[in-house]
């Protein structure tokens, strides 16, 4: 990430650290007894409302899966200063989250952070998305 | 020949060569004076307009195929001059064009396809904004005078960016921050996210608009190439109705079934019970008071103008107070009256609403498939709206894609008979307070994604009251006899935000309702295999 991003990310970290929010459909959709902890390169981010998603090849005993990655609402991120280029591909994550029920490689991500410590943002459906 | 004098003709040919170079510009002047204007003197374009022919099918000369009329072009020089290469993609299109047009998977149809698709479409005016709000899917656009590049990094949104001017009696709007997944007509004409359009409004009487367009994108045209279509007042239309285009696919085609209990019923079909008349409301919260220092309009009402958030406490969780349950975030409470602040559910509404929390009918919450979220919800859903006061409404744009008209002329509701996800809202000034007044709702929207209930009979009134610069107190008072045993009130502070609108492509961007859907089958097959 470049310098001028990392500035984002800090002020997104106190915006929205500890916020694990969801809403129904999440419990649909994901399940609270798979938390997962993935570690994985960037090969997509896909800015989009309700949810962003970030794409991250994983790899587990030689074997690569690309994991679905469902994040907070791209207008919040837009509103924080955030492009579409500055999750660039091949930037290294630590993710943390819960597994879709169907067992697919999906998750509804609680935190990603980045090698150096530094996290990203967290959430799915944010209930404020605070603008200021 | 002539009975003048030789000495009088050069000045008389002088006058009439004069006249003739006029005649042009004495007509457009004829035409200025008659032109409807607002106060500020330019050409009031408020009203209700639909365009005229049949630019929506192609743009270009057409002959007459399945569904769709022979039709004569509205593109300058009559070819859209593509390069080579994208030549091809369009032809291609073309052949593809029955499941390939994006507007047949309902998405926004961007700018300039909006604008001639064969829906009305209705104009609101102010110094600073221009509203347009369409009937087609509840789409608008937000179009700013201010002379301001957007606040926001806006790229690769379905309608773009829209900064417009006054030159002279004409509107310029230029368009920008397009994506490459929309097409220009359902003759599969395209373009790639480079696109800019400038956009030409210039009315030729009270009736009657020039719409022109310069669409210039070096990635897929030679030169930038210009169309021109009439836009025509709908004098007979007293307002806009819907065409929510996904949500009437999904109801044709089963993915979005009817909740006999709720819907407005169908013709022949036995309306849902009304349980006991609703009791008075005893003891109605305080009445809240108007700021002193506010704002105001040239009319004198509080200048409401602006972007807001509420701070709904999670209501689009639940209205009434819970903690933290799973992952369904803590809410506040809303509910103002009754004073307990529980809702006055019927005993069989309260089994609905616990039932609807289950993962299987998370499939069932129509903003789930990105329907329209009606009255209130839309008003507390987690996403910020726009107020605009523009003369005799006011109209609320919701980031997730939809609006509310409120007039303010006192007219009648529309008949019972026609029911809407909105609804129908009337207004008016009470003092500093605004009243909505909103009936004719489909009974089709969820108030949030816990599912608390309102049925066709809910009856809305809402009262914004601003008490400070920025501030409004927000109240609904909902009526609904199908499933309550007496009306309630919520109360909710709006707050303004120094931002502008950004887009919610909900719909166009759903990766959730899949895995809903298979949560849903998956419940419902089990349940077969248990019987």
């Amino acid at each position: 990430m470049r310098i001028r991003s990392m500035s984002g990310i800090l002020v997104m970290v106190t915006l929205m650290a500890g916020t694990v929010l969801a809403h129904h459909s999440f419990t649909a959709e994901f399940d609270q007894n798979k938390p997962v902890k993935l570690t994985g390169k960037v090969t997509e981010m896909k800015f989009s409302n309700p949810h962003s998603w970030i794409y991250i090849d994983v790899e587990t005993n030689g074997k690569v899966v690309n994991w679905a990655l469902e994040t907070g609402s791209a207008n919040a991120l837009i509103r924080r200063g955030w492009k579409r280029t500055d999750l660039p591909p091949g930037t290294v994550l630590v993710v943390d989250g819960w597994q879709a029920r169907n067992g697919s490689a999906t998750a509804n991500v609680s935190t990603v952070t980045f090698t150096d410590g530094k996290r990203l943002f967290a959430g799915s459906s944010n209930e404020s998305a605070p603008t200021k | 020949m002539f009975p003048w004098s030789m000495k009088a003709r050069p000045a008389v040919l002088a006058i009439a060569a004069f006249a003739a170079l006029c005649q042009s510009s004495v007509a457009q002047q004829a035409q200025q004076k008659t032109l409807p204007r607002t106060k500020d003197g330019k050409p009031d374009l408020q009203g209700i307009w639909q365009a005229r022919g049949s630019a929506a099918y192609d743009l270009q000369d057409h002959a007459a195929g399945a569904g769709a009329p022979a039709g004569k072009g509205v593109v300058e020089g009559g070819a859209i001059p593509y390069l080579p290469a994208m030549a091809a993609k369009k032809q291609e299109n073309f052949k593809n064009r029955q499941t390939a047009d994006p507007l047949g998977k309902c998405f926004m149809p961007g700018v300039p396809r909006i604008m001639y698709l064969d829906h009305p479409f209705q104009i609101f005016q102010t110094p600073e904004h221009i509203a347009i709000t369409f009937e087609w899917s509840q789409v608008y656009r937000l179009l700013y005078l201010s002379g301001k590049p957007p606040l926001h990094d806006i790229a690769e949104f379905w309608m773009g960016d829209s900064r417009a001017r006054w030159e002279g009696d004409t509107l310029v709007v230029e368009v920008t921050g397009q994506n490459d997944k929309t097409w220009f007509d359902m003759a599969g004409n395209f373009h790639s996210e480079a696109l800019g359009v400038t956009e030409r409004y210039t009315p030729l009487d009270a009736d009657t608009i020039q719409y022109e367009a310069t669409m210039k994108d070096p990635k897929t045209f030679t030169k930038p190439w210009k169309i021109s279509v009439p836009l025509v007042r709908q004098k007979n239309v007293t307002r806009l109705m819907e065409y929510q285009c996904q949500a009437e696919a999904e109801e044709a085609n089963g993915a979005f079934e009817r909740d006999p209990r709720t819907w407005y019923p169908k013709p022949g079909s036995t309306p849902s019970p009304l349980g006991a008349p609703a009791a008075m409301q005893v003891g109605s919260p305080a009445v809240v008071k108007s700021g002193a220092n506010l704002h105001r309009t040239a009319d004198g009402k509080p200048d409401m103008t602006g972007l807001y958030q509420s701070n709904a406490g999670g209501a689009n969780y639940g209205l009434e107070k819970h903690g933290r349950d799973e992952f369904t975030p803590a809410t506040r409470g809303v509910v103002i009256d009754p004073a307990d602040g529980s809702l006055p559910y019927q005993a069989w509404a309260r089994a609905e609403r616990i039932n609807r929390e289950l993962p299987y009918r998370g499939y069932d919450d129509p903003t789930a498939h990105c329907f329209v979220a009606g009255v209130p919800r839309s008003m507390y859903v987690p996403s910020p709206m726009q107020i605009l006061q523009p003369p005799g409404y006011v109209v609320l744009l919701f980031e997730r894609m939809s609006w509310r008209i409120i007039p303010l002329n006192g007219r009648a509701h529309i008949p019972d008979n026609q029911r809407l996800w909105q609804g129908d809202s009337v207004g008016h000034w009470d003092g500093d307070t605004l009243v909505v007044d909103t009936t004719n709702l489909n009974g089709k929207a969820w108030l949030n994604e816990v599912g608390d209930v309102v049925s066709h009979a809910e009856h809305v009134v809402e009262r914004f009251t601003p008490t400070d610069v920025g501030k409004i107190n927000y109240r609904a008072t909902v009526t609904d006899p199908i499933v309550y045993t007496r009306p309630w009130t919520i109360e909710i502070p709006l707050s303004r935000q120094a931002d502008e609108l950004l887009e919610v492509a909900c719909h166009e961007d759903n990766g959730d309702l899949q895995n809903l859907k298979n949560v849903r089958d998956e419940y419902r097959a089990q349940q077969k295999k248990e019987k």
